[in-house]
């Protein structure tokens, strides 16, 4: 997956670009809007992230150009709180999510995997299955080793978003974006309290542990225990 | 600034005085017009019964001589003897003069006038001759056989000189007067305007750090109690502002200070010898969740900024309140669970245009203090409702603690905290409120709480504006 990354800001640019190096992308980073302009032109990438304010050609006039060049790369802006219109025009002018500085790094990467998800072609299945946990998505039905275990609809729509996306580690407001649809900044620990309670069902009773809280970031479904 | 450049109002004193000046002048001229024309009246209705005296001593003088023209001269050479000033004429029927002085010198010919019945003030001729001016009357007589015409004059340059005089007098006190009671008013005025100084005075010396100076309402006129009280209220709330403005900034620093004071003395430690791998990844750990709640705090403080400069623009729709609630119900399902908490929700109210984000996030930040708050096995209860005027009205209630009163006019302010030493713990910086309220207030609405009886209530009213009837959700009551 190639990523082109345009941020002016030194530190932030090289920090995108580890960051997401790291996280398995091939990033080109380019460091003012001309340059950016000009790849996101010219060679193809799967995914775009624009920092609005550039002091040459500024995000908005990329994603205008692309767009006017019938380019359908999936778009993310980066824009400052100060400006919340930004987001409205970003959106207008194409762009296909935004993140408000400061941002935390991992609600970004969970954002990129979302856009670059959306821009495939999404794999149907019926079930899915992490080690012996396996889940019945049309019956909402979900069993470990064998036993069947009884979750609530939130619970349910909550283990599929961790399975389905296992190995990322997710902020907790996406999840509670991608589960309750609740698009803000929450100063409750709902997010907590509805994991620990569904670790209780999922986890608990098993020797191996899935659910893993990442400190700091958010929490992920995965086999191995690398954190912690 | 603009009365600058436009049109500066006129000064109260000009005013005043401009009222006060047409008011003078139109009332000494109405009272000089009258005095004038009673005396000129007078003096018409002397000078009437002077040519009456006149007429008819010629008409007696001529009836005692009915028999011949030689005894008529004698006689009437007479008839006015005593009269100072006064002339006539006495014609026959076919304009011959019979006695008098030539119509040359000073009388008019009598074909100029028509002779009248009764002499009356108001149908004597006046005229000019010889560089004087007469007022005279014409009548008629039938003597015997014979007709005879009478007229008689006075010369009235004396009256005219007197009422000249008269006049000029008259302008002089007229005026005297006005610019008398001009200069009086002025004086009263000025006067009358020395407690607005003595005000100003005592305004000008309230600056930042004198917040505190209040008015006397009872030291001032009855007209400016109203003024001075309605500044009293305005640097009333202008003190307040200014003491949370302080307070805030000096909460601002606290609350930065604490995870700042956290990461440095941290990091310091953790680097002071070399350590282990495990040890490093721990500080930056424990370094990212402070960091994390700094963010938070610093795009909560953000988006108040931009709430108190109107900022905020809600992306406006229709909503149903009683399927957010549901939502948010959803949401905070299960920590409610965890304390054995439920969540009611009761009444119902049509849709009201809003922000969905913003109203589920305020609705949130309510829900999760009522349920923090809320004692284990109690509920926590949503009331909807749709006020006489039409407002709708949702509130948020929970039992347990109630508020100490002295905390409630200040719950919504930024940084504030009921319990000081409860700081940092799940709560968040204590601009959670801040926040419900700078989002009730972009969409027009107020919000008020109340905490009694064992039982804290948060108030949520949406103006009738907001409501779109168009949509109902559910029947109303």
């Amino acid at each position: 997956m190639r990523l082109l990354v345009v941020e002016d800001e030194i530190k932030t640019g090289d920090y995108l670009q580890q960051g997401l190096t790291e996280a398995g992308f091939m990033v080109t980073l380019a460091r003012n809007g001309l340059d950016g302009h000009h790849l996101a032109m010219t060679e193809t990438f799967d995914l775009l992230v624009l920092d609005v304010m550039l002091p040459d050609v500024d995000g908005w006039r990329i994603v205008q150009s692309i767009r006017e060049a019938g380019r359908q790369t999936p778009v993310l802006f980066l824009t400052a709180r100060d400006s919340i219109d930004d987001r409205v025009k970003g959106l207008e002018l194409g762009a296909d999510d935004y993140l408000v500085k400061p941002f935390a790094f991992a609600e970004l990467l969970a954002r990129v995997r979302t856009l670059l998800r959306r821009s495939s072609v999404p794999v149907m299945t019926d079930q899915m299955r992490v080690a012996d946990l396996i889940l019945d998505l049309p019956r909402h039905r979900a069993m470990r080793a064998g036993r069947k275990i009884n979750l609530s609809h939130k619970e349910f729509c909550l283990l599929e978003l961790l399975v389905r996306r296992q190995g990322e580690v997710l902020p907790r407001s996406l999840i509670a974006s991608q589960v309750w649809d609740m698009n803000f900044d929450s100063d409750t620990n709902v997010i907590d309290v509805a994991i620990r309670r569904l670790r209780a069902k999922i986890d608990d009773d098993f020797e191996t542990k899935l659910i893993h809280t990442v400190r700091g970031m958010g929490y992920k479904l995965e086999l191995d225990d690398e954190h912690e | 600034m603009n009365s600058r450049l436009g049109k500066h109002p006129l000064s109260l004193t000009t005013r005043v005085m401009t009222f006060v000046a047409l008011a003078i002048g139109l009332s000494l001229l109405g009272i000089g017009y009258l005095v004038n024309s009673a005396v000129e009246h007078h003096f018409a209705e002397q000078d009437a019964d002077e040519l009456e005296v006149m007429t008819r001593a010629v008409d007696r003088a001529l009836r005692k001589t009915s028999d011949g023209y030689s005894r008529l001269d004698e006689a009437l050479s007479h008839a006015v003897s005593g009269h100072h000033g006064v002339y006539f004429q006495v014609w026959d029927k076919e304009q011959r003069l019979i006695y008098g002085p030539s119509t040359d010198d000073y009388l008019t010919p009598v074909g100029s006038f028509a002779p009248v019945s009764r002499i009356q003030v108001n149908n004597q001729y006046q005229w000019q001759a010889e560089g004087k001016t007469y007022r005279g009357v014409i009548t008629q007589t039938q003597v015997g056989c014979f007709e005879y015409i009478i007229v008689a004059a006075i010369d009235m340059d004396a009256h005219l000189q007197f009422l000249k005089n008269f006049r000029r007098s008259l302008w002089l006190i007229m005026i005297l007067a006005g610019t008398v009671t001009l200069l009086a008013t002025w004086y009263g005025v000025h006067q009358g305007h020395a407690p607005l100084r003595g005000l100003s005075g005592t305004m000008r010396e309230i600056q930042a750090d004198r917040l505190h100076v209040r008015l006397e309402p009872d030291g001032v006129p009855r007209e400016l109690q109203q003024l001075v009280t309605s500044f009293n209220d305005m640097i009333g709330r202008l003190e307040d502002s200014f003491v949370r403005l302080t307070h805030f900034s000096a909460d601002i620093a606290h609350e930065l200070r604490t995870p700042l004071t956290n990461i440095i003395t941290q990091t310091q430690v953790v680097l002071g010898k070399s350590r282990g791998l495990v040890e490093y990844r721990e500080l930056h750990y424990s370094n990212l969740e402070e960091l994390e709640r700094l963010a938070k705090m610093v795009n909560d403080m953000l988006w108040l900024a931009q709430s108190e400069h109107g900022l905020l623009k809600p992306v406006w729709e229709s909503l149903g309140m009683a399927q957010e609630v549901r939502k948010l119900f959803d949401f905070f399902e299960a920590l409610a669970e965890e304390k054995h908490i439920q969540l009611m929700l009761e009444g119902q109210a049509p849709k009201i245009k809003g922000d969905r984000a913003m109203l589920r996030r305020a609705m949130s930040n309510l829900l999760s203090n009522a349920i923090r708050h809320s004692p284990e096995g109690e509920s926590v209860k949503v009331r909807l409702d749709v006020s006489d005027e039409g407002q709708v009205l949702l509130s948020v209630q929970n039992t347990g603690p109630e508020i100490p009163a002295e905390h409630l006019p200040r719950i919504f302010d930024r940084f504030y905290r009921v319990d000081p030493s409860r700081q940092r713990q799940s709560e968040g910086a204590g601009l959670g409120l801040a926040i419900v309220k700078s989002i009730v207030e972009a969409h027009y609405g107020s919000i008020d709480v109340s905490s009694d009886y064992g039982m804290t209530s948060f108030s949520i009213c949406f103006p009738q504006a907001a409501i779109n009837w168009d949509c109902e959700e559910g029947a109303l009551p």
